[in-house]
Parts: structure tokens; C-alpha cells; sequence
């Protein structure tokens, strides 16, 4: 179990070491930033040059690197270009927006799809099945922005029932603003934690169908039908726990996937979380908030699967006693 | 998987159990391919855009008598025909991605099963790295790095589909070597090409086949949503995507229609090929056991 | 002798018919099967693959996949139909009173729950008013009673802490645990290595002579059914071809397929004297042969000091005990010798074959392939083993690639073998004529063939490729038994014809005596006993050797 621990965490520092090195080589090569900092049409050569050494862009590349790397350690990725604000600070003043969509969208995907699946699985290619199998599909295929913009149509512009976007009023509690506590917040979260949740229903709902499946079929549950155990029991002592173990690891690796697809939903809501913080960092080229947002997205996912991972060995006593 | 197994499923399937959806994605494809013969207005050429008519509603007559079944966009194009060139742009991207991604995918997963050891591991972390990752985030980290343009696009899809095939090519291909007819040809010292490529290839290409149509749908709405939030195809040659986003400002007025009926097309070509990769997938896999 | 017959019986199918419908076709499975259980009877079934024998056992516990279609005749418990009576009495009947034990130890009890929960909620099941600690303490009774250590600790264990053998005891607990009065086994002990085998038979017979229970086994093992049946059904495409009490079944079977069943069984000779078997004359030449020239020809494999130790761990069921595969291995291979290599599973039988061939690698040792000395700690190196030796592996559904006609994959072994030929096919048109092969196989592709043809077009591949040392790794064992005899003598025609030399490495004693003129013990990666066939079922003392050979079933020894 102790090796599993320190396997899992040493890989997830490599994966995180990788990732800083591409992702600040790759912005690194688009735009330069120094142009957010100064005026272009007034600036003089030297404001210019004054402005890069204050950046610290005249370093050679890898220096660069290596002091982006020993702030990152402390949690200073450096002032946004455009905010004026530490960039870290930045970030975790708009993670509660994120992290409240993201819990409240799971909160609804999970169980429906759960449900979905099992009753789907129970009833292998029945009428409910093949509705349930191709509502999956379809769902999947929505495109999420244009999901978005549909649901604004239909729940806002046309019928007026939800707010078309923004935050709407929020209730401070811990230092930080939370909507939901609020209803008119809940109003608010509603429409875009929908358009975050469809596509995890469809999701959850065909892997849940497809683990009852494929555990219905395996020889102990045939045995245990041989035993003379009633099917409620068969289905929740047994099936259940051992379609929880892939369920388990889907449901956390997609809670991880709706951090990074809040870039889309929030960018449509106006949802000021951090996805629409990086969108516009990115168009503005504010370096800085870049780097901080995609590196705590992939340290979340990254860390989400780590303990995903462990939660299987926890889950699974294969795993857990094996030395 | 033998090929007895697979033609005795073939027996027991009904053909065809999705003939809508094969009907509609020959119909796409089709429209895609006489886009510039059955279009009404060339929306790249700016001569035809007659700006004055810009967001038009759909059924409105235009200027020179042709009556713009869906609209006009905020530029005054005709949103059919927008819709019929940006669904060249949409195939086009996803097929080269989808068509290279498999191939590098597939290659490198055979080649990491067969040789193990270094040339495994090293494949294998970067696969792990990827797939560890949403698919959205690694995009977006790839168009950051490579920036804008069609090709980028491309690149960037092909970045993030090749780690899938690669996967389940090399999880199939590692119990293909594991099985004993492997074992007989190693025993003749059969050349390593010959024995990957008329040996464990064709046995371990099949899960990597049906992704295909699944990826293909994929690498459509990653495309879409990539130049959705304008990191996409430039906006003067719009793919159904882009041209969604740019009707989102038109939405917020009433506008509905300019992103409308260019997404109702896009998610029509999504559920097509996903219904047919589906049809496909259960037919080769009854136990539909993957996504 | 259980023979207190009640007038009626317990268990009776009366012309039971059930096909398999699909959507192309409906193909019978069952036809008109009669069959009478009575109270405290052990009925054997046993068949080739495709007799139907697991459909009656499913169609009796009531677990029939439902492509299987119940289309005529009927089941009688007790007299009473089962299929007449509505859904829920059915049920219920079949829970309290008809229990089942599956072949795969591996797969019947929940990976995820402790096997003390799994035997209790069993217990529950069966007697809803028995509290909570009279349910534990019949749990822990039941677990001593079919031989599970520390039964208390054992209780907390999970199904992948116990081996193989225990968890089919745990298995047979669950089973028992209902008071039944009918148990289904199918196959309950095929899984298992003999020795453990023999003890969970005679656990069965003991638990029958305790408690009065019926026992429908379903096997394809000849020597399970002379162990423990007193009754036996033989079953052929559907039907019931025989039945009888087993004594007089296996003295004097009346239809010639029965006959040709039981002579296709291999027989272990104990009493010492000549070996005169006509079905293997491969062995007979060899050991005609044993007092002039092999023995005294210089070995053409010598294996001395091979060790090697297993890396990595693996998650999942433990079937073997993580240790050392191989220690110190030695042995010796004559020229147109057959020598045999016999063990359990976990022995590594199998790994000094593939380390032989060439596939593995060893961590130390030396092997002299016909004078020439081969590094076995390096792999796939040129003009090392690879090549010299060809192998015959254990299940052809997987030697065989799917997707290369036959022709296509003897060609290869032509070409690339040791000696290709101008003219591939007239070799291969030569082989395939000895083997009994039409010459319309070599456009088939391995799924059209049955089992035992793709097992010949191995043995064609292996020829083909003319090497000096063929390895068979339990050629048979994947094969019915009437197709088993075929195999070992084109086998032993094979080394007899070619001049080569081959290993036979084998769990069955008495296929390694007919077949093979020196013979290797292995246990737990060592070699724990060898010399000729004569010495070793003869005259051997080694304590391991005669627990093997008295795992062997009595009735099909000599």
C-alpha cells in the first residue's frame, strides 16, 4: 500500500515538472508580452527595454524557466500584465465561482447517471435500454458551447425562468463569495452547472451500464443467484461495489475534465470563474495568469487522479493487501 | 478477437441498425464535397456579401431576389451557405487529424508492445501524461504553444488523439504477444517488420478501427470548440464553430439564428458519426465495454 | 453403498429437449435427455466439449443464458414440474434446495467482499432466523468442515488470499451451507492440479455420506467419475448415449462410443513388466531402441545449473507462490529421445520448455544444444537457440494466427525454418499427407478447423521448420480425450520419423510413461526426482513422486 502511495505521488511530480516545461516553453513562444505593458503608439525604444528587463524577458530562456520554477515552489507566478494583481491571488479569488459550478454540476450528473446506467444495465436491450444507450449518445454529441447558447435561449431569452448569466447575488462566508447560498446565486448556477452536467450524465450513465453488465455476467454473481440470494441483495452487495471501483475513477477523473471544460461554459455565462480567466489571459497575453491557471488546472487533475488512484486500492482489496 | 467470433456476431446483428444515421452522414459528406456547385453565395468571396443585409432573418428575400431560407450572419453571408463551406473546413480538419492520429497512434502502440522495455516506457509515460489530462486542457496547451491557424488546429487534435489509439492499440497488441502463435513465429526468427506487420498489426488493429468514428466526432467538437474561444480557424474561412461564436452576440438580442441552425448542423454531423461508430462498435464488441 | 432407493426419485428429466436460438437459426442442444437422481446419488455426466453436459446442469439450477429455449419435456423435483409451477415457487425452490459449484475457483466468489460475509449472507439466505452469532459460528463450522485452516482467520481473508484449492473448499461451503438436497458441480475440479483434486473428491464424497445430499457432477474427466459417481450419463451431441452405475459402465460398456471413450483414456502402468501399448508406438521405438544407441550417443541438450527468479509483482489472483520459478535445473535430451518433464502448475514446467525454445531468459546456467553452448541470459541473440528448437504449444485456438490462412502460416515455417526448401509446396503437400491433413486446409483460415486439426497443423508448422529439439508444452491437455490419443502418437511418429529429439512436458503421468523414455519430476521450480519410466513407476521412493502417482484415479491405473 506504501509503495503504491509514493508511486503515485512521484509520478504525479514528474507529470508536473513535464507539464511547466511545456507549457512555459509554449507560451513563451506567442507574443510578447511587454507590448500589454506598455503603450505601443508612445513608447520610446528605451521604455521598451526598461519594460523587458522589469519583465525579466532579457534572461536566456532556461534562467527564465528556473526562476519561474523557484517563485512557482513559493506560489508567486509573477503580477498579471493586465490586473495589476499577483497572479496567484488572481487565481484563487476566482476559484470559488469554479468550484461551486463544478461540485454543483457533479452533484447532478452523478446519481442521474448512475441511475441511468444501472437501469439500463439491469434491463439489457430493452426498450428503456436502447433509449437510455442512444439519449447517451446524442448527449455526447452536443458540441458544450452551443449547449450553452441553447440553454441561454431557451432558459433565459425565451421563457425568462434563469438569468442569462453573471454570478448574480452571493453571500460571503470564509473570506470568500459563494452563490449558492443565495438564491438568487442558485438562479444563476443553475443553467451553466446544466450545460456542464448533460454530457457527465451521458457519460457516467453508459460506463455504469456497461460495468453492471459485464459484473452481471461474471460467474459469481451466477453464484450467488445460485445461492438463493434475492436480487436486491445481489444488486446492491455485490454488483454495486464492484461497479463502484471504474465508476469511482470516472467520476473524479470527469470532475477534473469540468474544471477544464468550465473554460467553455463559463466564457459563455460570464461566469467569472477561473476558465474565463484564462480565456481572457490568453487573449491578452497575460503571461502570468496563464501560466498560474493552466498549471493549478493540471496540479488539480493531477492531484484528482492520484487520489482517484488510491481510493481504487481502497476500494479494492486486491489492491490494498497486495505488498 | 477471431475472425469466426466476429462474422458469427455479423450473423446475429441486424444490418443496418442505424440506417438513419448512415443515411445522414452520406448526405453530410456529400453536401460537404458540392458545397461550391449547390451553395448560394461563396461566403469567402467578399464581392457576394452584401453587408447591407446583414442579420437577416430566416425567409427574409435578399437584394438580388434569392430568399435567405436561414438568415444572414452579422456580416450580411447567407447562413446556408455558411453552413455548407464550414462544413468543409469542420471534415476537412477532423479527417486529416482523426487519420493521422490513428496512424502514429497505432504504430507507436504496437512498436512500445512488441519491443517493451525503454522504447515501452517512454511511449507509455507520454501516453499516460496526455490521457491524464482533459482533452480540452491539452488543447488548449497545445494551441498556446503552437498558436493559430488551421494547421495548428490540426496539429493540436493530432496531439491529443494519437495518445488513445496508441493505448488501446498497445494494451491489445501486448495480450496478441502473450498468445502462442506469436511465440511460433518468434521461434522462426521471422524479420521484426515482418512479424509486426503481418503478424501482431493486423491482429491488433481492430479497437483502434472502431475508435475511429468516435475520435472523428470528437475531433469535430474539439475543432469547433477551439475556434469557438477564437483559438481556432481564422475567422474569414469560418468552420461551423466559429461561425456559432459568432453568432453569440446576435443571440443576446434575438438573433437566435445565426448560431442556431449552424450548431443544429454541426451536432447532426456529431450524432451521425457517433451513431455509426456505435452501430459499428456493437458489432464488434457486443459487450460495448469501452466508452 | 448408498442403495436405499425410494420409490421415487429425487431429481428426474424426463425427455428434456432445449435449443439455442438465434436470430439466424434454432439449434437443439438437449434432445429427449432422460435422467433419474436419487437421494444421496453421485451422478457423473460426462461428455466430449459440445455433448451438452453443462446445459442439463444449467437447466437444472435454473441458470440457462436466455438464448437457451426449454422446448419440450420436463423437469421433475420430487415429482413436481419444475417448469409448470409459477415463477416464484420455482425460485424458491431452486435457492433453498438445489446449490451449484462452478469449475473457475477463481471467478465464483466476490473479489471484493471477505469470504466469512460471502458464506454468512449464504447462511442468512437459507435460514433467515438463525441470529447473528449462531449464522457466524455455522459459518465457522462449515469452513472447518471442508478442511479450511484457522478457520476464524480465515473467515476475514478475501478470495485472492486463499490458493486455488481452498477457495473451491470455501466454494463448496457456500454450497452446503443451505442444506441442499441437489448440488450441481460442474467441473468442480478441472481447475485444480491432481493432487489437490483428489482431495476435494473425497471432501465431496465424505460430505455426501455426512448429509445425504445428491450430487449431479458434470465432467469431462473420465478419472473423476471412476473417483466418486456411482451412477453415470454419458452424453454425446445432445443425447444420452449410456448410462449405468459407474462399475458396470466402466467394466462392460455396451456402445461403442463409451468403448472408445474409455480406451482413449491414458492408463498409468504400476505393475513393472513390459509396456505393450499399440496406440503409442513412438514410445516403443524409443525404448526398443533404449539398449543400443541413444543411451549411449552423446546428449544433444544439455541444460546444467539453469536459475531464475521472477521479477515484478503482479495485482490480481495469486495462483502461483512468488519464489524462485526455476532453481538449478538440469537435465539431459538423447537424440531421437522423447524426455518427459512432469509437474504441477507453479512447477515451472513450462518456463524451462520456453527457456529452452529461447522465448525466456535465465538468470544463470548453461545450455549445449548439440555441441554448441547458448547464452541464456541474453535473448534473441543471432544464431543462438532461436530456431534450433520449435515448440508445440498447449491451446491451438491461440498458436495459430486468426488472420493468415493455414497455407500462409506453414509457407512462413518453411521459409524461415532451418532448412527452406525450393519447393515449399510439395513439403508442405508431404507433411500434410503424414498428418492426416487434406490439402484444402491450406486455404482455411484456424477458426474453420477443430480443435485437434489445428493442433496437427502445429505439429506440421514445428516439422516444417526441420529443427533439431521440438518442445510440447502440454500439447493435449486443451484437447477431448478420443482427439488426445491422436495427437500423442503422431507425436511420438513424428520423433520416431525425423530423427529429432523432443520434451514433452506434460501433467499427466500416464500420457509421460507411454510417451517418453526419461521422465523429470518438477516441484516449486526444482527438479525433485528423474530417470527412466521403469524407475520412476517402479522403484522410486521420492516422497513427491508417489504422492503424484497416488493422485492418479485408481480405476485407470494398472
Amino acid at each position: 500500500m506504501l509503495s503504491i502511495v509514493t508511486r503515485r505521488v512521484s509520478q504525479a511530480l514528474l507529470l508536473l515538472l513535464v507539464m511547466s516545461l511545456i507549457g512555459f516553453v509554449g507560451i513563451h513562444s506567442v507574443g510578447n508580452p511587454v507590448f500589454n505593458v506598455v503603450n505601443v503608439e508612445t513608447a520610446t525604444v528605451e521604455d521598451i527595454r526598461n519594460a523587458t528587463i522589469a519583465l525579466g524577458l532579457d534572461q536566456p530562456l532556461w534562467r527564465q524557466y528556473f526562476l519561474f520554477m523557484e517563485n512557482v515552489v513559493t506560489g508567486d507566478f509573477g503580477t498579471s500584465y493586465v490586473y495589476h494583481l499577483p497572479a496567484f491571488k488572481l487565481l484563487l479569488s476566482k476559484l470559488p465561482a469554479t468550484l461551486e459550478l463544478a461540485v454543483i454540476a457533479m452533484a447532478l450528473a452523478a446519481p442521474g447517471g448512475v441511475l441511468l446506467g444501472l437501469w439500463a444495465g439491469r434491463h439489457q436491450g430493452g426498450a428503456a435500454d436502447r433509449a437510455i444507450l442512444r439519449g447517451s449518445v446524442l448527449a455526447l454529441s452536443i458540441p458544450s458551447f452551443w449547449l450553452s447558447m441553447m440553454l441561454i435561449l431557451a432558459g433565459a431569452l425565451l421563457t425568462g425562468w434563469f438569468p442569462s448569466g453573471g454570478r448574480g447575488a452571493t453571500l460571503s462566508v470564509a473570506g470568500q463569495e459563494w452563490s449558492v447560498l443565495t438564491g438568487d446565486g442558485l438562479r444563476h448556477v443553475f443553467l451553466p452547472a446544466l450545460a456542464l452536467a448533460l454530457p457527465n450524465v451521458a457519460l457516467i450513465a453508459r460506463l455504469a451500464r456497461a460495468g453492471t453488465i459485464e459484473v452481471e455476467r461474471q460467474d459469481f454473481i451466477r453464484f450467488c443467484r445460485a445461492k438463493g440470494l434475492s436480487s436486491r441483495r445481489i444488486l446492491f452487495r455485490h454488483t454495486l461495489p464492484n461497479i463502484s471501483i471504474p465508476l469511482v475513477t470516472i467520476i473524479g477523473m470527469q470532475f477534473g475534465g469540468m474544471l477544464a471544460f468550465a473554460v467553455v461554459v463559463e466564457t459563455i455565462f460570464a461566469w467569472p470563474g477561473i476558465g474565463k480567466l484564462l480565456i481572457d489571459s490568453i487573449q491578452l497575453l497575460d503571461r502570468p495568469v496563464v501560466m498560474a491557471t493552466l498549471t493549478f488546472i493540471s496540479v488539480a487533475f493531477i492531484a484528482l487522479n492520484a487520489v482517484v488512484d488510491l481510493l481504487y486500492a481502497v476500494l479494492d482489496p486486491r489492491v490494498r493487501l497486495s505488498t | 478477437m477471431s475472425i469466426a467470433f466476429i462474422e458469427t456476431l455479423r450473423s446475429r446483428m441486424p444490418r443496418g441498425s442505424f440506417p438513419f444515421s448512415k443515411a445522414l452522414l452520406g448526405t453530410y459528406i456529400l453536401i460537404a464535397f458540392a458545397a461550391p456547385i449547390i451553395a448560394p453565395q461563396n461566403p469567402y468571396d467578399l464581392l457576394q456579401i452584401r453587408g447591407w443585409e446583414a442579420s437577416a432573418a430566416p425567409g427574409t428575400l435578399g437584394g438580388d431576389g434569392y430568399i435567405y431560407w436561414l438568415g444572414t450572419d452579422g456580416l450580411g453571408r447567407d447562413i446556408v451557405s455558411t453552413i455548407l463551406y464550414g462544413l468543409r473546413i469542420s471534415l476537412l480538419v477532423s479527417i486529416i487529424s482523426t487519420a493521422v492520429a490513428a496512424v502514429v497512434g497505432v504504430t507507436a502502440g504496437v512498436v512500445a508492445a512488441y519491443f517493451g522495455g525503454w522504447v515501452d516506457a517512454l511511449v507509455m509515460r507520454i501516453v499516460d501524461l496526455q490521457l491524464s489530462l482533459p482533452t480540452i486542457l491539452v488543447a488548449l496547451i497545445a494551441i498556446v504553444t503552437l498558436g493559430p491557424g488551421i494547421d495548428r488546429i490540426i496539429l493540436a487534435i493530432i496531439v491529443v488523439q494519437w495518445a488513445t489509439y496508441a493505448r488501446v492499440t498497445r494494451a491489445v497488441a501486448l495480450s496478441e504477444i502473450g498468445k502462442s502463435y506469436l511465440d511460433a513465429v518468434r521461434l522462426l526468427r521471422l524479420p521484426k517488420r515482418r512479424i509486426l506487420l503481418r503478424h501482431v498489426m493486423p491482429n491488433s488493429i481492430a479497437p483502434a478501427l472502431t475508435l475511429i468514428p468516435i475520435e472523428l466526432g470528437h475531433a469535430i467538437a474539439l475543432e469547433a470548440t477551439l475556434s469557438f474561444l477564437g483559438l481556432g480557424v481564422p475567422i474569414d474561412k469560418p468552420s461551423l464553430g466559429s461561425t456559432v461564436a459568432a453568432g453569440f452576440q446576435y443571440l443576446m438580442t434575438g438573433q437566435y439564428w445565426i448560431s442556431l441552425f449552424p450548431g443544429l448542423a454541426l451536432l447532426g454531423l456529431i450524432a451521425a458519426i457517433n451513431f455509426v461508430g456505435e452501430d459499428t462498435r456493437s458489432k464488434l464488441d457486443p459487450r460495448s465495454k469501452s466508452l | 453403498m448408498i442403495k436405499q432407493i425410494a420409490q421415487q426419485p429425487l431429481l428426474e428429466l424426463k425427455k428434456l429437449t432445449i435449443s439455442y436460438r438465434s436470430r439466424s437459426q434454432t439449434r437443439p442442444v438437449l434432445r429427449d435427455v432422460d435422467l433419474r437422481l436419487r437421494r444421496g446419488e453421485i451422478l457423473g455426466l460426462i461428455g466430449e466439449s459440445g455433448a451438452g453436459k453443462s446445459t442439463v446442469g444449467n437447466a437444472i439450477i435454473g441458470l440457462l443464458a436466455p438464448e437457451f429455449v426449454h422446448t419440450s419435456g420436463s423437469i421433475l423435483f420430487e415429482g413436481r414440474a419444475l417448469e409448470a409451477m409459477d415463477e416464484e415457487d420455482r425460485e424458491a425452490l431452486r435457492s433453498r434446495r438445489i446449490a451449484a459449484i462452478f469449475q473457475d475457483h477463481t471467478m465464483s466468489l466476490d473479489p471484493l467482499m471477505t469470504i466469512g460475509a460471502q458464506l454468512t449472507e449464504a447462511i442468512r439466505a437459507a435460514c433467515p432466523d438463525l441470529s447473528g452469532k449462531q449464522t457466524r459460528g455455522r459459518s465457522i463450522e462449515l469452513l472447518t468442515r471442508v478442511g479450511i485452516d484457522n478457520p476464524r482467520e480465515r473467515y476475514h481473508s478475501y478470495p485472492h488470499q486463499l490458493s486455488g484449492g481452498q477457495r473451491q473448499r470455501v466454494v463448496i461451503a457456500i454450497a452446503f451451507s443451505g442444506t441442499p438436497d441437489i448440488i450441481v458441480a460442474d467441473e468442480p475440479t478441472s481447475a485444480l492440479d491432481a493432487t489437490i483434486q483428489k482431495q476435494i473428491l473425497q471432501l465431496l464424497r465424505d460430505l455426501v455420506a455426512e448429509t445425504g445430499v445428491s450430487i449431479i457432477l458434470v465432467t469431462h474427466d473420465m478419472g473423476v467419475i471412476s473417483e466418486i459417481a456411482d451412477t453415470v450419463v454419458v452424453m454425446r451431441d445432445g443425447l444420452v448415449v449410456e448410462h449405468g452405475s459407474t462399475a458396470t459402465l466402466l467394466d462392460h460398456p455396451q456402445e461403442p462410443y463409451t468403448r472408445d471413450l474409455l480406451a482413449a483414456v491414458p492408463r498409468l502402468r504400476l505393475s513393472s513388466g513390459k509396456r505393450a501399448d499399440p496406440a503409442f508406438t513412438g514410445a516403443d521405438h524409443a525404448s526398443a531402441d533404449d539398449d543400443d544407441e541413444p543411451a549411449k550417443r552423446a546428449a544433444i541438450l544439455v541444460v546444467s545449473g539453469v536459475t531464475k527468479a521472477f521479477g515484478g509483482t503482479s495485482f490480481g489472483w495469486s495462483t502461483k507462490p512468488r519464489k524462485p520459478a526455476l532453481q538449478d535445473i538440469s537435465l539431459e535430451l538423447k537424440p531421437g529421445a522423447i524426455t518427459g518433464i512432469v509437474g504441477e502448475s507453479g512447477s515451472g514446467k513450462s518456463t524451462i520448455g520456453r527457456i529452452i525454445a529461447g522465448l525466456e531468459t535465465a538468470c544463470e546456467g548453461e545450455i549445449v544444444i548439440d555441441g554448441t553452448r547458448v547464452d541464456v541470459t541474453r535473448r534473441r541473440q543471432p544464431g543462438g537457440m532461436l530456431g534450433r528448437v520449435q515448440m508445440i504449444f498447449q491451446d491451438p485456438a491461440m498458436s495459430l494466427n486468426p488472420r493468415l490462412p493455414i497455407g500462409d502460416t506453414l509457407a512462413e515455417s518453411v521459409r524461415f525454418g532451418s532448412a527452406p526448401s525450393t519447393d515449399e509446396r510439395l513439403v508442405i503437400s508431404v507433411i500434410m499427407d503424414r498428418l492426416g491433413l487434406p490439402m484444402t486446409f491450406l486455404t482455411r483460415y484456424p477458426h474453420q478447423l477443430s480443435g485437434g486439426q489445428k493442433q496437427r497443423v502445429c505439429i506440421a508448422r514445428a516439422l516444417l521448420a526441420r529443427p533439431r529439439i521440438i518442445v510440447a508444452d502440454e500439447p493435449t491437455s486443451a484437447l477431448d480425450v478420443s482427439v488426445q490419443a491422436e495427437i500423442v502418437e503422431l507425436l511420438g511418429q513424428a520423433v520416431s520419423q525425423d530423427g529429432i529429439s523432443m520434451l514433452f512436458i506434460s501433467h499427466d503421468l500416464a500420457l509421460v510413461q507411454a510417451l517418453c523414455s526419461s521422465i523429470y519430476i518438477f516441484q516449486n521450480g526444482s527438479v525433485v526426482d528423474d530417470g527412466s519410466p521403469e524407475f520412476i513407476f517402479g522403484r522410486s521412493t521420492n516422497a513427491y513422486t508417489r504422492c503424484l502417482i497416488d493422485a492418479r484415479p485408481e480405476r485407470f491405473t494398472i
